[in-house]
């Protein structure tokens, strides 16, 4: 006999209110799995992404969904809304699905591998709707996903379908077109190429960070150690540095990508086939929602495209899930995207408490801070809401704690906003969380990205309109 | 290069020292391995050590070495400082050896399986001097070492697990496992017991002031066992320690985990440094703080140092006896724990928010940054002592180090000066930041810190020798 695992929405009816459920998660912390946590220490691999290069094995965290079949692009144009009319092969965009009510449910880079192949890689909820959309829609493909690796392995052996790397700083180019024993075609940004790695020939993507070309590379799992050595040797004369997994997360505080919106998919008649497709046991039904900011509606938690910072991409030119809603708020002001400069006393009151009696603060922890999958701090300027602040950490280039925030459209950078750090009651039961007090800390309200140099040479693509 | 002794050669060529060597070691991140950085969050962890009771897993970060012959005990007791008159089958007992000159090599624990059979367990220097012995001596003894998960193709293939339950509630938690009281047996004895249908061994162990258990099987029963003490372990507060807190619970017991190992120098441990790989544990050793010493002596311990003078048996013959017997009569520094100075801590932990030069990092919950610590204590201009390990404790919320310093001023309520950080912007250790040394006043605590522990050990271990 064979037992129908527990859906979603089968967790959600016993649950109550998914508010209280995903923000009382036991899940622990959000992993970047497998890699080391630091290579050398996490100060200098953050200055070498800013100064010199660096190697990021992204291997590990993302999830992998590929999609196969004549209707492979007919999909992903009912799922985004971006433009599909210049979408060929070798090109990749960054695809952030919506739900019917025009709210993110997750994003990731979609890759034009071959006609009728592409792959998603991303996080799971993005992931996980394409899936649901190839295996229950009516079009012809066939779905195969790779999942992220495990949190803690415990010993077993960790294999994914495909290495995964970046090469990125002032001095990528530098290690690139040693790695490649010539000059390597500069192509655009997020289009694809090939380059020479050893003896492989390997796929790439032109990327960047900081304002510098940079390359993701990619190919059998089973080659990674031999490309990694590769790499290595290239970049000795270059300052390359391998990042490991605490300074990893940190780099988008710079770059300015929030990576961890929640999915809106907690309600909703329309989305409710997709939750009883969705296990219980998924990311959306284990993950867990942390910060101040506490509404007993989950809808308070959505975000559209516009508010993350993906309006640029929003296209109407073609039929879409979420369209209609899009098209409703399109015109209209939205809440939008910027980094927050925390006050450094503030923060250094906060660790003050950690040495005084009674409950500190809660900690917040260097480089990365957040200690959920979703973190939602409130955010209030002349003590009324005006946003979130949704990714927080410390980085060494810049001397500050930044967070990544969406806020109301009439703050100005330069204001200054309270962020409220901590949660309700003492705390939630996040097993993250210990008993504390919740703290206001100034920040001021600065571009995304964050980092001078970037601001200054992005050229293109949600980083350069965002920050317009 | 083969052994030790030519790479120190080699540097000496170049006219570096075993100081240099140790210092500018390019050996990365010292990771405590096999169990993820935090079950639920370190704050917590910590403080149910104190409060509740905690779960440690040993099994990973140390090695085993099997003595086992009829010449087992002889060798023994001609290396340790101990003595073996009062060995019996079912008391453990920890096992200290010393150089020709009477310095600590390490230490690590004594299990006795039969007459002729012994497990030693701890850091590898201890145990590769006593394979030294038994290899060029004349010792009818076998042996089989199994090595720590970091210096193992297969990390996770160990011959044993290693747990302990420690914490108040430890025996309530072991009364649960068993289903029937816990054995009383005196602190360091040994017993067998029955976990999750498993034989299982037991050391009587303790810490904080509450008796628990270290327990031992075969390794592929571990996860069984484990998942028991978890289960049981529920009502009563027991939380799994990840690596973050481990390494810093010695602050509250005050065991100092790092001696350097006094191999480096002397005529008379020639012979073991040719022996020793020029990819021994002693080769690849990092020495990272202020402390600065052209001679590589400066930084070994004595017995008296690290609290166990009182271990010191003068009846039997052993390496290091004459040079013991000429020091007993002193002067003898003392072990101490250094309660650091809020307002300095802050001032360094601010550093990292302006404009200025930065103070080394300062890591939460443990700032140790490489194998062997040694950060200089200062008193009236002077250098007073060493501080060998250092970090934060939530149970009493200060930053604590523990140091050795010369018996004048250790005396508790003594105000010192510990310095934070290496000369000249830092080492070429890869752990190591640019960054600026910075003073920060400490005082002179007994050690143990915990009042806990003070009040209540009743064994007659070098704990309680060293606070009498």
């Amino acid at each position: 006999m064979t037992m129908k695992a527990k859906s979603l929405e089968d967790l959600l009816k016993s649950a109550g209110n998914p508010v209280q459920m995903l923000r009382n998660s036991q899940i622990g912390a959000y992993v970047y799995p497998v890699v080391p946590s630091e290579y050398s220490n996490w100060r200098d691999e953050q200055v070498a992404w800013q100064k010199t290069a660096v190697l990021y094995d992204q291997s590990h965290h993302m999830v992998e969904q590929y999609v196969e079949g004549k209707d492979a692009l007919k999909l992903f144009t009912h799922l985004g809304t971006n433009s599909f009319a210049n979408f060929p092969v070798n090109r990749a965009k960054q695809l952030a699905p919506c739900s019917y009510s025009g709210h993110v449910i997750g994003d990731g880079i979609l890759f034009h591998l071959e006609t009728n192949k592409l792959v998603f890689v991303g996080r799971a909820p993005a992931a996980n709707w394409i899936q649901f959309h190839a295996e229950t829609g009516d079009f012809k493909v066939k779905t195969r996903k790779d999942d992220r690796s495990p949190g803690n392995p415990k010993g077993s052996a960790v294999v994914r379908r495909n290495y995964r790397f970046q090469i990125q700083g002032p001095n990528a180019w530098k290690v690139i077109e040693k790695l490649n024993r010539g000059p390597v075609p500069e192509v655009k940004f997020f289009h694809l190429g090939v380059m020479r790695i050893g003896k492989r020939k390997v796929r790439t993507l032109r990327h960047g960070m900081a304002g510098a070309p940079g390359l993701e590379v990619w190919g059998p799992y089973a080659e990674r150690e031999e490309i990694r050595e590769a790499i290595i040797e290239a970049g000795r004369d270059f300052g390359l540095k391998q990042v490991g997994s605490r300074a990893y997360a940190t780099n988008t505080l710079e770059s300015g990508w929030i990576p961890s919106p929640l999915p809106a998919i907690y309600t909703d008649e329309r989305m409710k086939d997709y939750r009883k497709w969705l296990p219980a046991a998924s990311y959306e039904g284990t993950g867990s929602i942390g910060g101040s900011f506490n509404s007993s509606n989950i809808e308070d938690y959505y975000m559209t495209p516009y508010e993350l910072g993906y309006g640029p991409f929003v296209k109407f030119d073609h039929d879409f899930i979420g369209r209609q809603a899009l098209e409703r708020i399109a015109g209209k002001p939205h809440r939008r995207k910027v980094t927050l400069a925390w006050n450094a006393e503030d923060v250094v009151k906060a660790f003050r408490s950690m040495l005084e009696q009674g409950d500190p603060y809660k900690y917040i922890d260097m480089p990365l801070s957040n200690y959920t999958s979703a973190s939602y701090d409130k955010l209030t300027a002349g003590g009324k809401p005006v946003g979130f602040s949704m990714f927080a950490g410390y980085s060494y280039n810049e001397r500050s704690y930044l967070s990544l925030a969406v806020v109301d459209p009439d703050i100005q950078f330069g204001n200054e906003v309270k962020l409220l750090w901590g949660e309700e009651g003492g705390g939630t039961k996040k097993t993250t969380v210990e008993r504390h007090r919740q703290v206001e800390i100034r920040a001021i309200v600065s571009p995304v990205p964050y980092a001078k140099q970037a601001q200054a040479s992005y050229h293109q693509g949600w980083r350069s309109k965002a920050a317009a | 290069m083969k052994s030790l002794e030519d790479v120190i050669q080699a540097a000496a060529v170049k006219g570096e020292s075993a100081v240099d060597l140790l210092r500018h070691s390019q050996t990365g991140p010292n990771v405590y391995p096999g169990v993820p950085p935090e079950f639920t969050n370190w704050r917590d962890e910590q403080q149910a050590w104190q409060k509740t009771c905690v779960l440690f897993n040993l099994s990973f970060h140390m090695a085993d070495l099997l003595v086992e012959g009829p010449d087992a005990v002889k060798l023994l007791s001609q290396l340790g400082i101990n003595s073996f008159k009062n060995l019996a089958l079912d008391r453990a007992k920890q096992f200290v050896p010393c150089s020709h000159d009477g310095h600590v090599i390490g230490d690590v624990i004594l299990f006795p399986l039969a007459a002729d059979r012994f497990n030693l367990v701890g850091r590898i220097p201890a145990l590769e001097w006593v394979q030294f012995h038994a290899k060029s001596g004349a010792y009818d003894v076998k042996l089989e070492l199994d090595e720590r998960s970091a210096a193992r193709k297969d990390p996770f293939n160990r011959k044993s697990y290693r747990f302990q339950i420690q914490g108040p509630n430890a025996m309530k938690v072991m009364e649960k496992v068993l289903g029937r009281q816990a054995p009383q047996i005196k602190f360091f004895h040994l017993c067998g017991m029955t976990i999750a249908g498993r034989p299982v061994g037991g050391l009587r162990h303790g810490m904080v002031g509450q008796p628990g258990f270290e327990l031992f099987g075969p390794y592929a029963e571990g996860e069984a066992v484990r998942e028991a003490i978890v289960r049981a372990g529920e009502e009563f507060g027991l939380r799994q320690v990840g690596g973050r807190a481990y390494s810093s619970n010695t602050l509250e017991s005050g065991w100092i985990p790092s001696p350097l190992p006094a191999v480096y120098s002397g005529e008379k441990m020639k012979p073991y440094r040719q022996w020793l790989g020029a990819d021994s544990y002693a080769a690849r050793a990092s020495i990272g703080g202020s402390f600065v010493s052209k001679n590589i002596e400066d930084y070994y311990l004595t017995p008296w140092d690290m609290g166990y003078g009182s271990f010191i048996d003068d009846e039997h013959d052993f390496i290091g006896r004459e040079a013991l017997q000429k020091m007993a009569k002193g002067p003898h520094r003392k072990k101490v724990t250094l309660a650091l100075e809020d307002t300095d801590v802050l001032r360094a932990i601010g550093s990292q928010l302006g404009k200025n030069e930065r103070a080394k990092f300062m890591e939460f919950p443990s700032a140790v940054y490489s194998m062997h610590p040694f950060d200089k204590v200062v008193a009236g201009g002077r250098t007073v002592g060493v501080s060998t390990w250092i970090g934060y404790s939530s149970n009493e919320r200060k930053m604590l180090t523990l140091a050795v310093l010369d018996a004048e001023h250790a005396e508790p309520g003594t105000e010192v000066v510990f310095v934070w950080g290496e000369e000249n912007g830092g080492t070429r250790k890869p752990m190591v930041e640019r960054h600026q040394q910075v003073e920060i006043r400490a005082i002179v605590s007994p050690v143990p810190y915990v009042e806990a522990v003070r009040k209540t050990y009743t064994d007659r271990g070098w704990r309680k020798a060293a606070v009498t």
